[in-house]
């Protein structure tokens, strides 16, 4: 009835020393008090933690002392019964006790601290302990996992998106993803349709943007001059010039010209970016030097470098031999004069005093004329309609001949022939007006009817009547008449033709036919801050402004005035009739922003 | 392995007086790293590109092939650091041009991108690439700034004794506290089972262990009445060990903190340059691609 105790413990080199003894007991306590038969110096047991009692033979009962329990073959429990033939681990705090059978009778505890005493003296690996290995993932794993992800995500999706494409691709544009971090910015709005297609422009993999790509939408835009034409105009690249070419050309780049050379995308959404001034003074900087025949001034930058307009003046506007008149370009600096067919001075309409001042306020337009009174601007607000004799110029220069109950009869405006039939058919058709004296009840004496008297006077003119139409024809088409105060006059018989001829007038409305002007966009001018219309005396003045006019609003592209222009803001790569490609609202934010 | 370089800040030596990469060759990467960052402001402001800067110009394409050379050499550095040489390519004129070039990078980069950044793989790279920076900005003055303070700390101890004498005070107050009752043995159990390299992340790298298993202790065994005993009682004796490992506790854990803050920056810096190949990749084959 012994329970033979070995207390197993090891060294610092993992030698097993064991320290037996017998206790010759039926029952035995085992805890970390002192006094137990069994001593564990361990402070997760209590002083007296179990109790092993042999009950018969080889069956042991253990159970627990106190609250606390043990566990038997890893499973806690309060009490078990344990036949030491088969044997059992009892494990109580960080001792383990296996119950083996011994010799006769014999109970063998085999006692040992399977845990250590506590976490610090645990062995461990010193590098690793004192180093973050474990608190993070490892970097080797992190850094070939953060590739692996990026390469899929960045790489082989937008490949894949891109080799997966339909031949005919009409998936709306925000659900084609794949590729989008590839895109290096918003397109533009103008081409905002193609956000997400990249084909559309980027054609083939590998091979950069071609015109044949922007050419599948805009099918009518035509080039600026012929190819080797622009090829002599442009300038010859300096040497770094010349070793960009030569790389871009070994990278399979188009020669310089080409469509992207100007219209540069993925440069955010919103207008697109107006093409550069350099992109014109490259061949116009120094035109002439290259191309000998040249009608053109070099023009490098609007503020500094662009010569004066040359405007398409008028010439032989009064000549009856031409139904239309000749347009040549004269520089403004010669101070041209159009040979027009109106007579009309702006001084003498514009003046604050004078009859025409005064008609204008007994007419009810105000003080004095304006401009606006006679000039209309055209639907689109870029420049002027043609003044009509109707509606502006008629209600002070009436055409008025006699007023028939009420009605205002007038002669014709523009018809110098019914002009004609009209004053004649007037003065057949009226007797002239007749004296007082042969009205009414009045007593008529003899003699009145002799030469001389009232009769004969009046009668005779009566008769007369039908051949004054003559001279009222002279009168209207001659020096004070209606027709000669505004329009030059030829009489009968002059350039083969029978009648009385006026000269055909003609107004044009555009002058700059290479350069846009858009009157709208000066809105917030007067128009005198241009044209010097209230000096001047003859219709025959150019009221054109000089390019200094436009210098104190309008620079180059990059100079500090109030409005930097580039070529682009008045002029067309693509020429045309139409106002220049130009991102709408540029210039009008510039202006806020210049103050 | 913790990839470190060598730090040699101005510490004199037994044989030779030794300079620190930052100050090798009489800062002579630190100036050339400079004269490239002017080079590139300079030519940046002066040359004219239209519309406006960015990658896709010609200056665009310039400043991306040097700086993708930059970056392929910077990452060399984890290949040559594995075999230390002396001398004009010494290691340490590698490390020294490895830090200032790479700081050069900083302006080659941010001009190349023209300052055009957005939600796109392009702009990944970019912003990758300032990460690796950084990160090795930190790790440059964790080098300049941490070996001191972990001396200081040391005490002339190393890291094995500092972690032996916790072991010491553990078995010391093991042994003094098998006399106590249970409730009062458990606050010791506790106190020993808690490991001293415990803690996440955070706690390593602010230092800040708020359960503290060890003040715990003390402050219940404290309450239960021994502030006034003898010496002879186990209770005021557990008392000063548990004291004394505080203490212990403090210092290993602020050599941990000052560890931790020396290596963390490698984290960032060593994944984040292979996340950086990975999306330069990307970046390349993509704009050549859709060219």
């Amino acid at each position: 009835m012994s329970f033979l105790i070995r207390l197993v413990s090891h060294t610092a080199d993992e030698r097993e020393i064991v320290r037996a003894s017998r206790i010759e007991k039926p029952q035995i306590s085992v805890g970390r008090a002192g006094g137990s038969d069994v001593h564990l110096t361990d402070l997760a047991v209590l002083p007296y933690h179990v109790c092993i009692e042999r009950l018969s033979g080889r069956t042991l009962s253990v159970r627990a002392v106190g609250t606390l329990g043990f566990r038997v073959d890893g499973k806690p429990v309060m009490r078990a019964e344990i036949d030491a033939d088969t044997g059992a681990e009892l494990r109580l705090g960080a001792h383990r006790i296996t119950i083996t059978a011994g010799d006769g009778d014999e109970i063998v505890l085999s006692v040992q601290r399977v845990e250590a005493l506590s976490e610090a003296t645990i062995e461990r690996d010193e590098q690793r302990a004192f180093s973050l290995a474990g608190k993070l993932p490892g970097r080797r794993l992190t850094a070939w996992g953060l590739l692996l992800a990026i390469l899929v995500g960045f790489l082989a999706v937008p490949i894949i998106s891109y080799a997966s494409r339909p031949a005919i691709d009409t998936r709306n544009i925000h659900t084609v993803k794949g590729d989008a971090p590839w895109s290096s910015g918003p397109l533009s709005r103008a081409h905002h349709a193609l956000e997400g297609k990249c084909e559309s422009c980027h054609e083939k993999a590998f091979v950069s943007v071609r015109d044949s790509a922007c050419q599948t939408c805009h099918t009518r835009i035509h080039d600026h001059a012929s190819a080797p034409r622009i090829a002599m105009a442009r300038a010859e690249p300096g040497l770094g010039g010349k070793l960009l070419d030569r790389v871009a050309a070994a990278f399979g780049k188009p020669p310089a010209g080409a469509c992207v050379d100007c219209h540069s995308e993925h440069e955010g959404a919103g207008p697109m970016q107006p093409t550069a001034q350099a992109f014109c003074t490259d061949c116009h900087g120094s035109l002439r030097e290259r191309l000998a025949d040249t009608a053109l001034g070099d023009a490098a930058d609007f503020g500094t470098a662009h010569p004066q307009f040359r405007p398409a003046v008028m010439k032989g506007g009064a000549d009856f031999a031409y139904p239309l008149p000749r347009f040549e370009r004269v520089s403004l600096d010669a101070r041209p004069n159009e040979e027009g067919a109106l007579k009309f001075p702006h001084d003498v309409h514009l003046a604050k005093a004078g009859g025409v001042a005064r008609m204008a306020r007994r007419s009810g337009q105000g003080d004095a004329l304006v401009c606006a009174d006679c000039h209309r601007t055209s639907a689109d607000g870029v420049r002027f309609e043609p003044v009509e004799m109707e509606r502006d110029c008629q209600s002070c220069h009436s055409l008025a001949l006699e007023t028939i109950g009420g009605t205002v009869r007038t002669l014709r405006h523009g018809d110098p022939a019914q002009v004609t039939a009209d004053l004649t058919a007037y003065y057949r058709s009226t007797p002239p007006a007749r004296p007082a004296q042969l009205e009414g009840a009045v007593r008529r004496r003899p003699g009145l009817y002799a030469q001389g008297q009232v009769y004969a006077a009046y009668f005779g003119e009566v008769s007369r009547r039908p051949a004054r139409a003559d001279d009222a024809v002279r009168a209207v088409f001659s020096p004070g008449g209606a027709c000669y105060d505004c329009h030059i006059v030829a009489p009968p018989g002059a350039n083969g033709k029978t009648g009385w001829q006026i000269a055909p007038v003609h107004q044009p409305m555009r002058y700059m036919m290479k350069g846009w002007f858009d009157h709208r966009a000066h809105s917030t001018q007067t128009c005198e801050s241009c044209h010097a219309a209230p000096a001047s005396k003859r219709s025959g003045d150019l009221l054109l402004p000089g390019i200094a006019t436009c210098r104190t609003c309008h620079g180059g592209e990059k100079a500090r005035a109030p409005v930097p222009s580039s070529c682009a803001l008045c002029h067309s790569y693509h020429a045309a009739q139409g106002a220049p490609w130009s991102p709408s609202g540029r210039v009008a934010g510039r202006t806020d922003e210049g103050g | 392995m913790a990839v470190r370089v060598p730090v040699m800040i101005g510490r004199p030596h037994a044989e030779t007086v030794h300079e620190g990469f930052l100050r090798h060759a009489g800062f002579r990467w630190l100036k050339i790293a400079l004269s490239i960052s002017v080079i590139a402001v300079t030519s940046y402001l002066l040359v004219d590109v239209t519309p406006r800067h960015n990658g896709g110009s010609w200056y665009g394409y310039a400043l991306g092939t040097i700086g993708v050379g930059l970056i392929l050499w910077l990452t060399l550095l984890g290949v040559r650091k594995r075999a230390m040489t002396r001398g004009c390519w010494s290691l340490k004129a590698w490390t020294s041009a490895h830090v200032y070039l790479g700081l050069s990078l900083v302006v080659i980069g941010t001009l190349h991108t023209g300052f055009q950044l957005g939600w796109n793989v392009h702009t990944l790279a970019w912003a990758l690439m300032m990460l690796v920076i950084a990160s090795g900005i930190f790790g440059v003055c964790a080098y300049a700034v941490l070996p001191a303070a972990m001396s200081a700390n040391r005490d002339e101890m190393t890291q094995a004794q500092m972690l032996d004498s916790v072991r010491a005070i553990d078995r010391q107050l093991h042994e003094a506290a098998q006399p106590l009752p249970q409730d009062q043995a458990e606050w010791v159990e506790r106190a020993l089972r808690q490991d001293p390299f415990g803690g996440g992340l955070w706690a390593r790298l602010s230092g800040r262990y708020r359960r503290c298993e060890v003040a715990r202790a003390q402050k219940v065994l404290r309450a239960a009445g021994i502030a006034g005993a003898s010496g002879s009682d186990p209770l005021a004796r557990i008392d000063a060990l548990l004291g004394r490992k505080q203490a212990m506790l403090a210092r290993l854990r602020r050599h941990l903190r000052l560890r931790a803050l020396l290596e963390i920056w490698l984290y960032v810096h060593v994944p984040m340059t292979f996340a950086l190949l990975a999306a330069l990749t990307a970046h390349i084959v993509s704009v050549f691609f859709y060219w």
